[in-house]
């Protein structure tokens, strides 16, 4: 008996070793892990928190792990984490960074299925035409947008009241308009500026400093992309404006002054213009409600040049929701499944974000069309691009950067700067063939 | 009883030594030499950081492509004018508050408290608080306008070259200086008090004990803050690129670990990084034998 009852213990614990492991394992390949990165947005949290625990509700077997990052350090550190094999499952980023992981084939190609449609053309049919132009390749769409935004010009119309203008009649149309309205708004101690017309954005120079150049006939890259620089003169000109408007010129605004969005919100009679997109307002209704029940602001086109050849609005550009390409096939599967629930919410995030997703239903909704200057977003939409989209777009963008700079704080001649611009692009480019 | 008749108590000593040392050789393997030895591979090879393709050799390449780039002598100027503007008023400074602390009689460690106080924040902070200081309407404006009895002068510390290079060597002195003067105060106090006594006797004055004891003694602690200087200077990034990425113009402040960066991470070009990586170790290298050589002339000794 204790020799029967000694061989049971023994092939219960041999039975136990066996199974548990057994189990765990089974348990462990049903249960799919998603990590998903984006950037920081406290009114998006807030619905995306609740489609995760709706989605896992629906599957089980689906955990998803939602981390936020500073949107400023997002791209750092996306890249850093698919150097390092070692990158999230889903996220999103400006799409002029993302376009480089979609060149190195670094994310998977939308599976159509898993996201609820029959193929390519079925889900571009529900989206506004060109949404996929930027994120198409060899036939294929790699990315699901969150969300397209373009820049309009938003105005406080106390302060026009305030410096003797009517904004009505005198917002400007022309970006000679824009200097010389800034000019009158503007007051200055001595030579330092306490309330600015309008400012620029200074680090989105391929968003908002290149449509500018367009406007006068000049380009980036020639259209076969192998010359840098198209148009000197209109380069130059754009370089002499912005040379006058900074210090050293009429002195109307300059890249160290506090960024002109993030105090326009507070009226504090500091700041006239900002060049934003609609979630402007998403953001103005929660920092300062009395402003935005005021009917004392408006929402004005993009300017163009007095003798623009080019009729360019701002740059829009796109976050699109992508799919890490070398995690498992199941797990991109289910990605995709979670980015098209996820998706599928326009209205909420229009409402609750503010921001605008391409989708057909959604802009053709009255909803939509009755919202804020919804009609001076895509009036201005309908005369735009997508954002300038190369394999080193961020690249050209940081020379354009220190070009206009150099011209506008540091005295560096608009030729000497262009032609320095032109060396490094062009180096890049030569660097590629 | 075999075990010890094997092993001598040196010996035994020894294996303790690397027991304990182990761990911290194996960090130091792991996160200083490996990315020290993967830099000098990787700077032999053109590769796109988000490319899956193998990396293609070139040889000498990224080094050729670096002496024949006026970007990257313009970084080795900013970086040289950096370090010789941080480095001279950072020794020079720590040293004499160092002499000041030890000298007060009472309040010492309060003020070692307060120099070291911005040492403890991050660099990041640091910047984005000289950020406001510098900004047009901010207090740098404000102050140097009451003093010079000026009105509403725009001084341009972050968009003038010559005053943003100043404002990144304000930001480094300041957060650095209280660090290195404690480190001079540790070394002070190694002297020992009968030197002093003895000069006193010999009716040498606070001034001459300064120059001829306290001075000449602290020769280990200068070179040791000197090359601690050096090395933190050549490696100045934070507030360049906090500055240049809040509006600051780039190219004054481009300083190599900044390029470093652009290169790698916005360039996606990890070769030519790791071969700028590699060119800075080795100046690094070569300063700090360089002032270890100068500083081996003579040994101090306290007899």
């Amino acid at each position: 008996m204790r020799r029967f009852s000694r061989w049971f213990t023994i092939g219960l614990v041999m039975s136990l070793c066996l199974i548990v492991p057994l189990s765990l394992g089974v348990s462990a390949a049903k249960t799919i892990e998603l990590t998903y990165w984006t950037h920081t947005d406290d009114n998006r949290t807030e619905i995306e928190d609740r489609y995760i625990a709706e989605f896992t509700k629906m599957y089980p077997n689906v955990k998803i792990k939602r981390v936020v990052n500073e949107g400023s350090k997002m791209g750092d550190l996306v890249l850093t984490a698919f150097s390092a094999q070692n990158a999230p499952d889903i996220f999103n980023l400006p799409i002029e960074q993302q376009y480089a992981y979609v060149q190195h084939y670094r994310v998977a190609p939308v599976d159509y299925k898993a996201a609820g449609y029959k193929d390519a053309n079925d889900l571009r049919a529900q989206y506004l035409d060109g949404t996929f132009d930027a994120v198409t390749m060899d036939g294929e769409i790699w990315g699901l947008p969150l969300e397209l935004t373009n820049w309009c010009i938003y105005v406080n119309k106390k302060i026009f009241r305030d410096a003797g203008l009517d904004p009505l009649k005198d917002y400007p149309k022309t970006w000679e308009e824009i200097a010389n309205v800034s000019d009158k708004i503007a007051i200055r101690e001595g030579d330092i500026i306490v309330r600015r017309g309008f400012d620029f954005r200074y680090p989105y120079y391929l968003v908002s400093v290149l449509p500018m150049i367009e406007q006068l006939g000049g380009k980036l890259l020639s259209d076969d992309g192998k010359k840098a620089i198209v148009n000197d003169e209109a380069w130059l000109k754009i370089l002499e404006y912005m040379r006058d408007w900074g210090p050293h010129g009429r002195n109307l605004g300059s890249p160290t002054y506090t960024a002109p969005r993030k105090i326009w919100n507070k009226d504090n009679n500091d700041m006239a213009m900002c060049v934003s997109g609609f979630y402007q307002q998403g953001r103005l209704r929660i920092d300062n409600p009395e402003f935005y029940d005021s009917k004392e602001w408006m929402v004005i086109p993009f300017p163009v040049f007095k003798d623009a050849v080019n009729d360019v609005a701002c740059s829009y550009y796109g976050h699109y929701m992508m799919v890490n390409a070398q995690t498992s096939k199941e797990k991109q599967e289910m990605a995709w499944k979670f980015i098209a629930y996820m998706l599928d919410h326009p209205m909420e995030y229009l409402e609750k974000v503010n921001i605008i997703q391409p989708r057909k239903d959604l802009l053709e909704s009255k909803a939509f069309k009755e919202l804020p200057y919804m009609d001076v977003f895509m009036g201005d939409m309908e005369r735009a691009h997508i954002v300038f989209l190369h394999e080193n777009g961020y690249q050209f963008e940081r020379f354009i950067k220190e070009a206009v700079e150099s011209v506008m704080l540091s005295g560096v001649q608009p030729k000497e700067a262009l032609d320095t611009l032109r060396e490094r692009i062009q180096e890049v480019i030569d660097s590629e063939l | 009883m075999q075990y010890n008749k094997r092993f001598s108590m040196e010996q035994k000593k020894a294996v303790w030594g690397w027991i304990f040392v182990a761990p911290s050789l194996l960090f130091f393997l792991v996160f200083s030499f490996y990315p020290i030895f993967n830099a000098i591979y990787m700077s032999f090879f053109k590769k796109n950081l988000l490319s899956l393709k193998p990396p293609e050799f070139v040889g000498w390449g990224n080094y050729v492509y670096l002496f024949h780039s006026k970007t990257f002598w313009q970084s080795v100027s900013n970086t040289a004018v950096f370090t010789i503007g941080t480095f001279i008023p950072l020794v020079v400074f720590s040293l004499m508050l160092a002499v000041f602390i030890v000298s007060r009689p009472r309040f010492q460690k309060f003020f070692q408290m307060a120099l070291y106080s911005p040492a403890a924040l991050s660099s990041v902070v640091a910047a984005l608080i000289w950020l406001l200081i510098f900004d047009p309407r901010g207090l740098a404006n404000q102050t140097l306008n009451t003093l010079m009895r000026t009105s509403g002068v725009n001084y341009h510390w972050l968009s003038s070259s010559s005053m943003l290079r100043l404002s990144t060597i304000i930001v480094y002195f300041w957060k650095y200086v209280g660090y290195f003067t404690v480190v001079f105060v540790a070394g002070i106090g190694g002297i020992p008090d009968y030197l002093h006594e003895a000069a006193l006797i010999d009716g040498a004055d606070s001034w001459k004990d300064f120059w001829h004891i306290t001075f000449p003694l602290l020769k280990p602690t200068t070179l040791l803050v000197s090359v601690m200087v050096m090395i933190q200077c050549l490696k100045t990034f934070s507030t360049q690129y906090l500055f240049s990425t809040s509006g600051a113009p780039t190219r004054p402040i481009d300083v190599i670990t900044l390029s470093i960066y652009n290169t790698a991470i916005k360039d996606h070009n990890i070769g030519r990084a790791s071969a700028m990586s590699v060119l800075l170790f080795l100046v690094m290298l070569i300063l700090t034998w360089l002032q270890l050589r100068i500083a081996k002339t003579e040994d101090v000794t306290y007899n």
